[in-house]
């Protein structure tokens, strides 16, 4: 990093150089990791040339294990083996029990902050997930050959503010830097994109409106999709979060101890193993069905005692088929939210392994009234998906066509008088977004305000989802309703909102990143990650030296392709002093290993370009966007 | 930056929606933070701002009620808050008739031919008060656009019904 080196006009600084991405499938019973190799995205294999890796973490007395290895413990140590982790992360205490009761966990923590209790020690869902991205990282750094540059991974759609970022913070713990949270319906949405709905057989095939039906193990989503030349425009979304093939699983649990619970001796309360047992045996029961008209299911109960029974698939069918009506109803609603008609829909893909269940398949055929596309694996489509868009996002293909443009799944507000919400950001609305309301007191006098931020569709905060609350204090004293109070929401493209507030006319300003009561603090983090570390205090300054020294070589390649392009909208005494701003930032790059004062340095020499060159990033961003429609125009005639 | 300007379309009620979405399209492909993913933390931000204004210009204009407010805001035309008191007392009444027919729908003998003709009625009122604006808004003048400014209001009221009639509806077919 001697010389600065410039590039021709239009072209990249460095353009050959080919930065490794992948994109994660982090899902409630199975993660994946994908990753494009020589133009073709794949799923990237562990050393038994296993793709799928089972999201089970093994807490044991001198390890921690990941995968199938994790999974061998599930029956016999269920309470320090955390299987669907990803059902647990970014909700309270409460949620959790009232949603899943048999859990063979021990929680512990607090209302908002729920820990398992293992036997190394008290372990939060979002640990969990970290533990299984660490462990799909390590298999990709190995199997592409280097270090990681960034990975997108899937959510859920319908996942919520404090379930996102959740997700992010577990890639933090992880280590991994996160180039885009992405909904998983839009990442298969990619993924069949570019392939069969694209392919030449298919007249206008690329044009129009998809439905992507993705029912996982623990979520259920439904997108509507508008694709056009390269865009996925997310019309709407809808969902539940909490229902997926590990509900259908409960159901046969239930009813096997319901049922026949006297005679088998199965009496609630059980045994976590025995509870393990039964949800495996239903799940079992559960693939098998797939393709058999019946099942016979065996336990092995205490005193080498066991029982058998069968479950035929008209009888599982009907246990099923309230849940199966449940999403045709959240399609239902984005149908309408989308204001599409089953009839515009040209295309439906399935998403997701209990997509598999056939009754599953005949309802959603039925509801769309066509054959649903299943040609890629159900498994894998979402981190196929995940896999092109992160070598997008990369910058591997800056001639790349695809735009994705998605959308929040559940509306943002704030707390009123009396216990209403007053919506700020409806559902279904375009990220990144920016809005602003306004609000005022209620007394005489009043200088202070407390704002609750709430996610749902519901009119009262107790029906809502409580995202975090604030104060905003030092309003100058007023009559009721004298005061402007400003809030401002801003949801950015990874689907994180963060919130601010101001009175007008003293500007008096409260700000808050919308750090969600359900997850970790940043303290936490900060503390989780300095435990994890052997030299904890010099492992982290190393990390944090090593974070702005990537940063520090984006600003430069950034900065350098700026002016390489669009440098002539400039005078040649502010591309001088943005030239030495560049070669302080190199100067202080190259010295910081060796100085105490290195990450300082480097922040603060960013900053100075940053500073340098804020003008110039406005001017050159309004000049392309002219420049795109100039050239669209031309198009259009 | 004025939003029609920002999609290079004339500042005029009627619109060509197509135009419109495929300008939104070109601009998002320029200034989306995905664009950005790998560049300086200065240029993600810049891009987010951006993108979310292009959106939020979209949004606005892509909606006719919005439309007609921006339109409306853009020539300085005074707007009664919407705490203001309404003076139209028979366009009052006639909200409250159609509260009604909504409430009722539930005891109809017939709920699903109910249903249509209480949307049937809200749609044709919508499209009458709608063909008006229209007029104003091509007219320019002060008086028209305070006008407008009122039909807009009413229209509002009826976008609520059909929004009430909607959640009616859900309840009505659902399970």
């Amino acid at each position: 990093m001697a010389l600065l080196q410039i590039a021709e006009p239009g072209q990249s600084t460095v353009p050959h150089e080919h930065r490794l991405a992948a994109g994660i499938d982090l899902g409630t019973t199975n993660s994946l990791i994908a990753s494009v190799k020589s133009g073709l995205a794949e799923t990237l294999l562990d050393d038994n040339n296993r793709d799928i890796l089972p999201s089970v973490v093994s807490y044991q007395a001198d390890a921690i294990v990941v995968g199938d290895d994790a999974k061998a413990f599930a029956v016999s140590d269920a309470e320090n083996t955390i299987i669907s982790a990803k059902r647990l992360i970014g909700r309270s205490l409460n949620d959790i029990e009232q949603k899943y009761p048999n859990l063979p966990y021990q929680f512990v923590g607090n209302e908002n902050h729920p820990n398992i209790q293992t036997r190394q020690g008290e372990i939060n869902p979002v640990q969990v997930s970290s533990e299984i991205l660490k462990s799909l990282a390590k298999r990709a750094e190995h199997a592409l050959g280097g270090e990681l540059t960034g990975v997108v991974i899937t959510v859920p759609a319908y996942f919520d503010d404090a379930q996102r970022q959740s997700t992010k913070d577990a890639a933090k713990l992880a280590g991994i830097e996160v180039l885009r949270l992405l909904n998983e319906p839009t990442a298969a949405a990619v993924a069949y994109g570019l392939d069969s709905l694209s392919s030449a057989d298919q007249k206008n095939s690329n044009e129009g409106v998809i439905a992507v039906y993705d029912l996982g193990g623990g979520t259920f989503d439904i997108s509507i999709l508008r694709l056009n030349k390269g865009v996925f425009e997310v019309l709407a979304t809808g969902g539940d979060s909490a229902l997926g093939g590990d509900d259908f699983d409960l159901l046969v649990v239930d009813y096997l101890v319901k049922n026949l619970g006297e005679e088998a001796g199965l009496v609630r309360p059980l045994s976590p193993s025995l509870e393990r047992q039964l949800l495996q045996q239903a799940c079992f029961a559960k693939e098998q069905l797939t393709t058999q008209s019946s099942v016979e299911v065996k336990l092995s109960l205490p005193n080498n005692n066991s029982f058998t029974t069968t479950i035929t698939k008209e009888h599982f069918d009907q246990l099923i088929k309230p849940l199966v009506s449940k999403t045709l109803r959240a399609c239902r609603r984005a149908l309408k939210d989308a204001q599409i008609t089953t009839d515009e829909i040209i295309e439906v893909v399935m998403v997701g392994g209990s997509t598999r269940v056939p009754l599953v398949r005949s309802e959603v055929e039925n509801y769309f009234k066509r054959t649903p596309l299943t040609s890629i694996d159900p498994d894998k489509v979402v981190a196929i998906g995940a896999a092109i868009q992160a070598d997008i996002l990369a910058g591997n293909k800056p001639d790349s066509d695809i735009l994705l443009l998605d959308v929040i799944p559940l509306s943002l507000g704030i707390e009123t008088m009396g216990g209403l919400v007053e919506k700020i950001i409806p559902r279904n609305t375009t990220i990144p977004v920016a809005k602003a309301q306004e609000f005022t007191t209620f007394k005489d006098g009043q200088t202070a305000m407390a704002i609750h931020v709430l996610q749902g569709e519901r009119e009262l905060v107790d029906d809502c989802r409580s995202l975090a609350r604030f104060e905003l204090r030092g309003i100058p004293p007023m009559t009721a309703g004298a005061a402007h109070i400003r809030v401002t929401f801003k949801v950015d493209a990874d689907g994180l909102l963060k919130v601010t507030a101001m009175e007008k006319s003293s500007k008096v300003a409260a700000y808050i990143e919308v750090k969600p009561a359900f997850g970790l603090e940043e303290s936490q983090i900060t503390q989780m990650l300095t435990d994890s570390m052997s030299n904890a205090e010099q492992d982290m300054q190393a990390r944090m030296l090593k974070e702005q020294q990537v940063e520090a070589k984006r600003v430069l390649e950034s900065v350098q392709s700026a002016l390489a392009a669009d440098g002539d909208l400039l005078t040649e005494e502010v591309r001088n002093n943005i030239a030495k701003g560049l070669f302080n930032l190199v100067d202080v790059t190259q010295k910081s290993a060796e100085s105490v004062t290195g990450i300082k340095d480097i922040e603060e020499a960013i900053a100075q370009v940053d500073k340098l060159t804020a003008h110039f990033a406005e001017l050159r961003m309004d000049s392309s966007i002219r420049q795109a429609l100039a050239g669209h125009s031309v198009d259009e005639i | 930056m004025n939003y029609f300007d920002l999609f290079a379309l004339p500042h005029s009620f009627s619109l060509d929606l197509s135009q419109l979405s495929s300008a939104f399209q070109a601009l998002q492909k320029t200034a989306h933070p995905d664009k950005f993913a790998h560049a300086s933390a200065q240029e993600q931000l810049l891009a987010v701002q951006k993108s979310a204004t292009i959106n939020d210009a979209y949004q606005t204009l892509k909606n006719p009620l919005k439309r007609a407010e921006y339109i409306l805001l853009e020539r300085d035309t005074d707007m009664p808050s919407e705490q203001a008191s309404f003076q139209d007392n028979f366009f009052l009444m006639h909200q409250m008739e159609l509260h009604e027919m909504l409430e009722e729908l539930s005891t109809a003998d017939d709920v699903d031919s109910a249903v249509d003709q209480a949307r049937e009625t809200l749609d044709t009122e919508f499209q009458t008060l709608f063909i008006q604006l229209e007029q104003l808004l091509q007219t320019h003048s002060n008086e028209a656009d305070t006008k407008a400014c009122e039909v807009v209001r009413k229209l509002k009221f009826y976008q609520k019904l059909q929004l009430e009639l909607e959640r009616i509806e859900e309840q009505l077919f659902d399970d």
